[in-house]
């Protein structure tokens, strides 16, 4: 479904990302992780187009969409969350979802000019509040609401347009425990609705619980791939998390 | 010949611009803030150099005067202005810094006259230098070379001293700034100080280039000023310096190549857009 | 009667301008500080046309396609710069337009353009500004209860996000400038023929300025609010003639006092007392 090929990018000197291959399968839910700093959400934002790749390219159902603007790739259905939660501070939450609903309205400005009518979108957004279980801040403007509620008001922003390949940078961090075992279930669950799913964590214990596969990345490159319990048994994956080859270096 | 005295006279042009700018990019570097209103603190230090130096005839007393009289300016503008709007929207800032600059020339006007006074005695404006085929008058060569030694002196300050440093530091991050001792707040007036004294300094020279100091002298420099702080790239102290020089040299050809087509500030405008197309960041800042 | 006539077709004037950058400033997020170059596209383009001898009606609607056009060339700008950047920009677009014209010899230089035909009688010219300020009221109620409305708040509150839900930003920020700049275009053409005489100055930075003071002395994305904002600053100098010859004083101070002490404008002390938010 998705494919980045030999994907690079540097900032002034440092390789954040340095040649990275991955696939993405229809239909899978994919962790992909890391220590700190290792790239993850770099790599997220080349292929969704928040950034431009230095080198390589990117194809979406077989289309290379590489050059494609961000906003084209999310009405393909091809969607990011952000790490940092990136509300409209001033809009209600219930309005936050609502213009992610209205997308096939807004997709030409002289078409939403002759458009007022709000219900379609309203209705569908209060559906998606209700299901991530936020629909009593429906109404409070979401400068005021707390990040446990932006987080999840995030992804129903980003369900409103009917993402076929959902890409979550961190949607647990900043959530208590229990809350963060309900969202992962309710991400499996989206899932195995039909939603393919790249789901950067922290939180290894849930990745590895509800992931099937898990790709591990390290200074910019892909260190390991595989299934959850033989990737984190292996011994490079533990070392890169307990930053054990940089002591290892200090001590050569 | 003819080339090299257009380029003359640009990089003088290019040096007035940098007294102006400079304090502009501190400013923006440190609040975000687009300081049109410096324009004030530029004209007043251009009025109290003219009434000083009338009076007493000593140039020396009044550049001392003016550079005082900005000094103070500029502080209390960033005092009364600024400071109780620092956590509104960008455009706040920038439409009360217009507010104060539109006022201040309206006051310049009325108490002042609206034509705007000339220097009793201006020597540096009636002498002339000849070097080869060039000529320059003294207030030319003075303006280079009070740029020169006041960017140096600026130059000394942010990197040798403590008070530098600790303004570096400030512009980089004023929470880290803060916890080691730093006080944010000393550090902003210090900035609006400098900024206004070099302005109030420029105000003064460019009334002796012009042997005219008027109501209005500020506005159009200092608008040119954010032009050129843009261009350099925000906030970025070789940039604007760079910009400076080459927006002077960019005008003092182009009032001659493109006289029938647009005068000296719209070839400036057209500079500063066609950079920012090519290079939307600027012309030293950073990408990303 | 007459003089009443002139101040309210000003007034009218004004609330076109003023409502035409509020769509672009005060919906889409996009600051403008050279609003009267195009308000000067619109009265060039208008009257170069008149003086050929088209009539009226479609010397206007020249002038508003100039300045529309050149608007969408302001867009594709604000695309490359933001913020800071694109106030900077704009204001530059401002000068280059001054600086141009008053260089042409075919657009009168420094003395502009007279003798433009003038059809109408102060009542008519009254009417259509009138008009056109209640066309472009009505407009932007509208425009703000669409979707073109909520997509613009979008694009105003965070350009990434409102690219990461599938919303085309540059095509939005193009069509603010293009109405925006349209508005202007047509007030531009009734001015001119209304005066019969333009010349540059009529469009410079203090005119910029002037009309980004009544949008955020009215409160910047509040439409009922910039009307009044307009209207007030049109009457102000004329109820009190004494400030007449202080006027810019009195206006600079204005605009220092409301950033200072309600950067909402009337809007926001409306919202403050009643609690009610206005359209
Ligand atoms: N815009 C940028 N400019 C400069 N450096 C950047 C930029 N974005 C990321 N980096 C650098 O690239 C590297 C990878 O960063 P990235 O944010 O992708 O890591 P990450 O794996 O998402 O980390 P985390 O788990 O902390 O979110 C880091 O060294 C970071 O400092
Ligand atoms: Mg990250």
């Amino acid at each position: 479904m998705l494919e980045g090929r030999d994907l690079s990018i540097a900032f002034g000197g440092v390789r954040a990302v340095a040649g990275v291959n991955l696939r993405v399968e229809r239909g899978e839910l994919a962790g992909l992780i890391g220590p700190n700093g290792a790239g993850k959400t770099t790599l997220l934002r080349l292929l969704t187009g928040v950034l431009a790749p230095d080198s390589g390219s990117v194809r979406f159902e077989g289309r290379d969409v590489t050059q494609m603007p961000i906003h084209r790739r999310a009405q393909l259905g091809f969607v990011l969350t952000h790490q940092i939660v990136r509300p409209f501070r001033d809009m209600t939450v219930l309005d936050n979802v609502m213009v992610a609903a209205a997308t096939q309205v807004t997709l030409r400005p002289w078409r939403a000019l002759v458009s007022v009518d709000t219900r379609p979108a309203r209705l569908r957004a209060q559906a998606l509040l209700a299901r991530l279980g936020i629909a009593d801040a429906a109404d409070k403007p979401a400068r005021s609401v707390p990040l446990g509620y932006l987080k999840r008001m995030q992804v129903a922003r980003a369900l409103a347009l009917e993402p076929r390949l959902l890409m979550l940078d961190e949607p647990l961090a900043g959530l208590n425990y229990t809350e963060a075992a309900r969202f992962a279930d309710l991400i499996a669950q989206l899932n195995a609705e039909g939603i393919t799913i790249v789901l950067v964590e922290h939180n290894l214990g849930e990745v590895t619980r509800i992931a099937r596969r898990l790709l591990v990345l390290h200074n910019g490159a892909v260190l390991a791939e595989g299934v959850p319990r033989d990737v984190m048994a292996r011994h490079d994956v533990r070392d890169a998390y307990l930053g054990a080859d940089q002591d290892a270096v200090a001590h050569a | 010949m003819y080339y090299v005295e257009l380029l003359l006279v640009g990089l003088v042009w290019g040096c007035t611009y940098a007294m102006m700018a400079l304090g502009l990019t501190l400013v923006y570097g440190l609040l975000r803030i687009l300081h049109v209103a410096q324009a004030t603190v530029f004209t007043l230090g251009a009025y109290v150099g003219l009434l000083v130096a009338n009076h007493t005839g000593s140039l020396a007393a009044a550049f001392v005067a003016a550079g005082l009289a900005a000094g103070a300016l500029g502080p209390l503008i960033y005092r009364l202005v600024y400071q109780p709007i620092l956590d509104k929207p960008p455009f706040v800032a920038l439409v009360a810094s217009i507010g104060v600059l539109i006022a201040m020339e309206d006051g310049f006007r009325l108490v002042f006259g609206p034509y705007g006074l000339s220097f009793a005695k201006n020597t540096w404006f009636t002498t002339s230098l000849r070097f080869g085929g060039l000529s320059l008058n003294l207030v030319q060569i003075w303006i280079a070379i009070a740029a020169v030694v006041l960017l140096l002196l600026f130059a000394l300050f942010a990197t040798r001293t403590r008070a530098g440093v600790a303004w570096r530091a400030t512009v980089s991050d004023p929470a880290i700034a803060e916890s080691f001792g730093v006080s944010v707040s000393g550090v902003r007036h210090l900035s609006f100080f400098i900024a206004s004294v070099l302005a109030g300094v420029a105000g003064v020279l460019v009334g002796l280039l012009n042997n005219l100091v008027e109501p209005g002298m500020g506005s159009v420099i200092s608008y040119k000023g954010l032009a050129i702080i843009v261009l350099g790239g925000l906030g970025n102290v070789p940039g604007t310096l760079l910009a400076s020089v080459l927006l002077g040299v960019v005008e003092s050809f182009g009032t001659v190549y493109l006289d029938k087509v647009m005068d000296r500030d719209a070839i400036a405008f057209m500079f500063l857009i066609v950079v920012l197309m090519i290079r939307p960041q600027g012309l030293l800042g950073k990408a990303h | 009667m007459d003089y009443y006539l002139s101040v309210a077709t000003f007034a009218a004037l004004n609330v076109i301008l003023a409502l035409g950058l509020n769509l672009i400033s005060g919906f889409c997020g996009q600051v403008s500080l050279g609003h009267a170059a195009f308000y000067g596209l619109g009265a060039y383009g208008a009257a170069l046309c008149s003086v050929a001898g088209l009539p009226m009606g479609l010397s206007v609607a020249v002038g508003m396609m100039v300045a529309g056009a050149f608007g969408i060339l302001t867009g594709f700008a604000a695309l490359r710069v933001r913020e800071d950047f694109l106030a900077i920009v704009t204001m530059g677009v401002g000068f280059l337009f001054l600086g141009a014209v008053r260089k042409q010899a075919w657009l009168g230089a420094e003395m502009g353009i007279a003798k433009i035909p003038s059809p109408l009688d102060k009542w008519g010219y009254a009417m259509l500004a009138i008009g056109g300020a209640v066309a472009l009221l009505l407009l932007s109620l509208h425009v703000r209860r669409s979707w073109m409305g909520r997509a613009f708040g979008a694009v105003a509150q965070d350009e990434d996000a409102a690219r990461s839900i599938g919303i085309d930003v540059s095509g939005y920020k193009i069509a603010a400038f293009f109405i925006g700049t349209a508005a202007a275009g047509l007030a531009g053409g009734i001015y001119a023929h209304m005066t019969q005489l333009i010349v540059p100055d009529a469009f410079n930075f203090v005119q910029s300025v002037t009309i980004l003071a009544m949008v955020v002395v009215g409160g910047i994305g509040s439409t009922l609010g910039v009307v009044a904002g307009a209207v007030l600053l049109t009457l102000m100098p004329e109820m009190f003639r004494f400030i007449n010859d202080y006027k810019l004083l009195v206006y600079g101070g204005l605009l220092l006092a409301v950033m200072r002490f309600s950067p909402e404008g009337l809007a926001g002390l409306v919202h403050r007392w009643t609690g009610r938010r206005l359209a």
